[in-house]
């Protein structure tokens, strides 16, 4: 019954990267406009935007009928008719058809995994080039039927005789032909993802101030990079969108200290949480370019950064032990220790902001000096995140969260950035249902 | 952008009512078919001279049907007038009464052209007035063929041999279906620059181009031309545009950079995009326009400002920038997009007509800087074309503004793209600074 | 002590249809009920666990669908033996109307589905409450001739009042109940009862239906408390091993449809996991459904 306890010591922290891999390059991305749900995408299917984002890649990257050595792509509310989402999608694209993709799922982590795994493809010289991507509509989720008529109609499709054919449909109940919507909640808590991110937000004292600072700097700094340009070679419009929906340039602090709140409001007066200050359900899609140096080179490509290392980690959240979404405090610390860096070692921070809380949350452990001598097995405090360094071209608060499409979105746009500074390096941190987080490092070239 | 009464006319029972009703008959144009012959049928070759000796065996070498004489009652698919030796206006009647003995037996779709020299280079008044004469038999015959014929000139400057690349390029494009919509123009070949291509399919084999604007419409079509001649091709156009621009680029293996051309550093994104690419950038056509119109009397300063800053200004921002490059080839050419409008102006269009003239100002003043270098620049002045802006004309209107032309029909983007890919080829070197007007011999601005 | 040998598990429905035709005899012949409990053992042998019975308990209770019967199944498949003793005409208290007050079980090891368990139950602490009379029915399950589960489930006969118990009123004051931030929300809809009802065979009315409860007194059907501990202990012990023991206390009914707020707790000790306890409330009235304990016995 031990408990594997979190705190491992950073300094002996894991395996160490394999030393004679070769280099897996960043060289580009694109992603559609995200919509909010319920809007310009509400009739497209995550095949079509699959599709889209990878055909405005090929575009970009004059990729047409190109045999790319793998796409791997995956979405977290998936029909059961898409369990070969990602093949499907290639082969309506300009890609060739003889390109092979496969779906990968890991809730929010889902774009960042299957930029990871590619990578790692890279590396070992399984593959040269690579398309990771993801997509989500939460406008075209999947309704599954209810679990008495599911049960039924397997029993019927399983009966032989007319007589097992009658005992099986008599089994259903009226009330088994309401169907069921995906809930947003837990699994194992029943807990909404949001509710549960307010008892952390709660528990670290995040104030609402706080977060709607950084709901209001992720709008800003997105509406900047947009209005610079950043965004012409990183998004392709589809359906009549050309920035995403859900931006609000516009946005004050007033604006959003009006919101109510929306998670949370079991806590009473503690409730911190708004619309604005958490990610509304969103549409949309991102595909990510990578490739060896060699492939780059030989077919006059860009090479904007080196996926350097990943770490997944996961937390008991069940019971409360730790909050859901804050995996990410406990895999950074790994991954810094294995690639011997510090929080002063990086020059942007892409904190995937599925609440500001989260990301507040998060950065309010890593200065915790009893949170990270206890629970992380450090000597004191991991550090500090230079704010101006943080999500610095906006982040899912402002551009929105199409589950499966955020990581996409982070790794092409950090890849850019970095590209432009010429040098450094970025940390990537998402966190992830069922208490998940996937992080990794870039570095510029 | 479907010309239904185009169709009408040609087809079935309607073409007899038309026919007795004597109402306009366009015809159905000859465009170009790789798999069609250059030319429906011989060409005649009219004139005496070294010219037009070296073009009649210049024409056998395109496995041509030669005739020096017309022989009654053969069609014929073009008749070549070659008068560049004319000193006097009485030299003209000649050549240009045995062509129109032949006009008759012209088949449709068939061609006349002339080949002249500049009545301005002219030393004496008599030949100046012959050669200015040819400008304007040209024209009125273009007027009076039928039957989707064209009839369009060939002026070569002084020195220009008959058969210097510009002087073929220009006379292979006006033979065949690529010019379907030139017709009652000149093209001045003013240098014996430029070199023929090895393949008369591929003229743009090797080269890399950009086409602004090119989302729809005639960029679009331009980049689709292109890439059929050969070339490899960088589609460009607003952000916003993004979605049709991925599908042009997909469609013709190109790659798609979004960028707005009014911002400053457009053109160092596309040469930067250029050089990372494909290390080299030979030809730039600039596409991207806009229009905003409105009678001057209502005219306010962004309607003006706007067109100005997309239609011109920014063509001029970005051929500094590209002129000042390693990238941009020394051979390079640039095609601009003109109009009608910017030659005879158009009610409502002020700002349109202002900045369409300001491109072939700019086109002529940067042809100088370019020909040291062996690079071009020219400009392609389109008249009623059958597009999305077209289609948002009323009705009528657009009716009228179709039959306003001697081909009685309005053009296609494709009629344009072609006359772009003549003028971005290495073989059309030697014209630089000219406008060709693709307007079907619109009676605007004649 | 006797000991009654019963074929079967017996059906709780008979058992519930017996005991409305007691309570009509009782009610009709006013009759001295006996004042002590039956000095008797009523027990069944050998008997079978049915697979698709537990794996329609495990998915409701959310319990993974292992080959291991949960604790609280283990309750539903031997309560009825405990039942049969409550309607026996010599049993001091009415069958129906029972409230339960509290569970406390000992889960000695994993018990597998196809094992042939015997089952014996008998009652004890026949005891005065406040609000009427309280007796314990204990049920134990053996395998292969040891003990392998342990449950003793307190019952309150509401206004049942014997007079060998003096009437305590003493209600101590119940001190205000401050939710604790929950760990999971449970959204229970109205046909809660139904679905526990045919996975554990208790068809009792007040679970059924707002008007089989509104028959007896109820206002609104409620949640079978049995269903309420069964997937709490499930969600705790879940990937952990058996020996443990776990309680519950009742506070309030569950009335459906409910969302109870839950917090558990784990407790770590040099050995590791130590325990959990645990609490349920609504989530909106914030008023105490239940509370309890699990503890890690030493194996």
């Amino acid at each position: 019954m031990a408990a594997q306890s979190q705190a491992e010591p950073a300094a002996s922290g894991g395996p160490t990267p394999a030393p004679a891999v070769r280099k897996a390059v960043v060289i580009g991305g694109n992603r559609i406009p995200f919509a909010r749900s319920g809007g310009k995408y509400t009739y497209s299917s995550n095949q079509d935007m699959l599709t889209a984002a990878l055909d405005g890649l090929v575009a970009r990257f004059g990729l047409q009928g190109e045999r790319i050595g793998e796409v791997a792509g995956g979405a977290v509310l998936k029909h059961s008719r898409d369990f070969n989402l990602t093949r499907e999608a290639v082969l309506g694209s300009a890609l060739s058809p003889e390109t092979p993709a496969y779906d990968v799922q890991q809730a929010c982590a889902t774009g960042l995994e299957t930029v990871v795994s590619l990578a790692n493809k890279i590396k070992l010289g399984q593959l040269e080039s690579a398309v990771a991507g993801g997509v989500d509509s939460a406008s075209d989720a999947p309704i599954a039927v209810s679990e008495g008529l599911r049960r039924a109609l397997l029993d019927l499709s399983r009966a032989k005789t007319a007589k097992q054919k009658l005992a099986a449909v008599a089994k259903i109940r009226p009330k088994d032909l309401s169907p069921n919507a995906p809930s947003t909640g837990e699994p194992r808590t029943g807990l909404s993802m949001g509710e549960h991110q307010a008892l952390t937000t709660a528990q670290w004292k995040i104030t609402r101030e706080a977060q709607d600072e950084l709901a209001l700097a992720s709008h800003r700094n997105m509406a900047a990079a947009y209005d610079r340009g950043f965004f012409d070679d990183l998004v392709t419009p589809y359906r009549g969108l050309s920035r995403d929906a859900n931006l609000r340039p516009d946005t004050t602090m007033e604006k959003l200290g009006k919101l109510k709140p929306a998670f949370g409001r079991s806590l009473g007066d503690e409730a911190t949480m708004t619309a604005g200050n958490s990610t509304p359900l969103t549409d949309g899609a991102s595909v990510v370019l990578l490739g060896s140096e060699d492939y780059a080179r030989e077919h006059d490509l860009p090479m904007l950064a080196n996926i350097v290392d990943a770490e997944a980690g996961a937390v008991d959240f069940v019971h409360g032990k730790d909050g859901l979404l804050m995996a990410p405090a406990f895999a950074v610390p790994r991954l810094l220790a294995r690639n011997g860096l510090t929080l002063d070692d990086f020059d942007f921070f892409e904190i995937h902001e599925a609440f500001a809380g989260t990301v507040l949350s998060t950065l309010a452990a890593w200065e915790d000096d009893e949170f990270c001598r206890t629970r992380l097995g450090l000597e004191g405090p991991l550090g500090t995140v230079d704010r101006s360094k943080l999500n610095v071209n906006g982040s899912s608060l402002a551009a929105g969260h199409p589950f499966a499409a955020t990581g996409g979105r982070i790794v092409a746009s950090l890849a850019k950035m970095l590209h432009e500074k010429g040098s450094g390096r970025g940390l990537i941190s998402i966190c992830a249902a069922g208490g998940q987080g996937l992080v990794a490092v870039l570095e510029a070239r | 952008m479907n010309d239904a009464y185009l169709n009408l006319v040609n087809t079935g029972i309607t073409k007899e009512i038309a026919k007795k009703l004597g109402l306009p008959r366009p015809s159905i144009l000859r465009r170009f078919d790789p798999a069609k012959p250059l030319v429906p049928g011989p060409v005649l070759v009219l004139g005496k001279g070294e010219a037009a000796d070296a073009l009649s065996q210049l024409l056998l070498g395109w496995d041509q049907d030669v005739r020096r004489h017309a022989t009654p009652k053969e069609k014929l698919g073009a008749i070549l007038v070659v008068l560049d030796t004319a000193a006097a206006p009485g030299d003209l009647g000649e050549a240009t009464l045995a062509a129109g003995a032949a006009l008759r037996d012209l088949a449709p779709g068939g061609r006349v052209v002339t080949v002249s020299r500049p009545a301005a280079e002219a030393q004496e008044p008599e030949a100046a007035a012959a050669r200015q004469g040819v400008d304007g038999l040209l024209r009125s015959i273009a007027h009076e063929l039928r039957g989707g014929a064209t009839a369009n000139g060939i002026v070569l400057a002084n020195g220009v041999q008959a058969t210097a690349p510009g002087a073929a390029a220009a006379l292979r494009f006006l033979l065949s279906g690529k010019s379907a919509y030139v017709s009652g123009q000149f093209i001045t070949v003013g240098s014996d620059a430029g070199t023929l291509p090895a393949n008369w399919n591929t003229p743009l084999a090797g080269k890399v181009a950009v086409v602004t604007g090119a989302a729809r419409g005639i960029g679009a079509a331009i980049a689709r031309i292109l890439h059929r001649d050969g070339a490899t091709v960088i589609v460009v156009d607003v952000p916003a545009a993004g979605e049709q621009l991925a599908r042009v680029a997909n469609e013709i293996s190109g790659t798609a950079l979004q960028v707005d051309i009014t911002r400053g550093d457009a053109a160092d994104r596309i040469l930067a995009h250029a050089a990372e690419r494909y290390g080299h950038l030979d030809i730039v056509i600039h596409n991207a326009g806009i229009t905003r119109d409105k009678l001057l009397a209502n005219m306010d300063e962004s309607r003006w400002q706007s067109v100005i800053a997309v239609n011109i200004a920014s063509q001029l921002t970005m051929n500094r920038t590209l002129l000042a490059s390693d990238t941009f080839s020394p051979e390079g050419r640039i095609v601009s997009l003109a109009s009608t409008s910017g030659i005879a102006g158009n009610r409502g269009q002020t700002n349109y007509a202002a900045s369409k003239g300001g491109v072939i100002g700019m086109v002529r003043a940067t042809a100088p800087l370019l020909a040291p270098r062996g690079g071009s620049i020219n400009a392609v002045a389109p008249g009623f074309i059958e597009t999305d802006m077209t289609a948002a004309i009323p009705a009528l209107t657009r009716q009228v503004a179709r039959r306003l032309s001697s081909l009685q029909q309005g053009g296609l983007p494709v009629d344009v793209a072609e006359t772009i890919s003549f003028l971005a080829s290495d073989a059309a070197a030697g014209v630089n600074g000219q406008v060709v007007r693709v307007c079907g011999q619109n009676m605007v601005g004649a | 002590m006797t000991d009654t040998q019963l074929n079967e598990i017996p059906a709780l429905g008979k058992l519930y249809v017996g005991a409305l035709g007691s309570a009509a005899k009782a009610r009709l012949s006013a009759a001295q009920a006996p004042q002590t409990l039956p000095a008797a053992r009523h027990r069944v042998t050998g008997a079978r666990v049915e697979l698709e019975r537990l794996a329609d308990f495990q998915r409701l209770v959310q319990h993974s669908a292992s080959d291991y019967l949960p604790s609280g199944f283990v309750h539903t498949f031997a309560f009825p033996v405990a039942m049969s003793l409550m309607s026996r005409d010599d049993f001091p208290l009415p069958l129906l109307g029972m409230v339960h007050l509290r569970n406390s079980v000992e889960h000695f090891r994993p018990i597998h589905y196809a094992e042939p368990l015997d089952v014996t139950a008998w009652a004890e602490n026949l005891a005065g409450h406040r609000a009427g009379t309280q007796v314990e029915l204990i049920a134990e399950v053996s395998a292969g001739g040891a003990v392998v589960w342990r449950g003793r489930s307190t019952y309150l006969a509401k206004g049942v009042f014997l007079p060998r118990f003096d009437r305590s009123d003493a209600r101590g004051p119940r001190p205000d109940f401050v939710p604790p931030p929950p760990t999971a929300l449970w959204r229970l809809g109205a046909d809660a009862g139904r679905n526990y009802a045919v996975v554990s065979g208790d068809f009792n009315p007040i679970h059924l239906s707002r008007l089989s409860a509104k028959a007896l007194g109820m206002k609104r059907s409620l949640a079978h408390g049995m269903y309420l501990a069964s997937r709490v202990v499930a969600d705790i012990v879940q990937n952990r091993q058996e020996p443990y023991e776990w309680s519950i206390d009742f506070d309030s009914p569950v009335f459906l449809p409910a969302a109870v707020s839950l917090s558990i707790s784990d407790t770590e000790g040099d050995d590791g996991y130590s325990g959990s306890t645990f609490v349920g409330w609504n989530q909106r009235s914030r008023r105490r459904h239940f509370a309890g304990a699990v503890k890690a016995l030493p194996a």
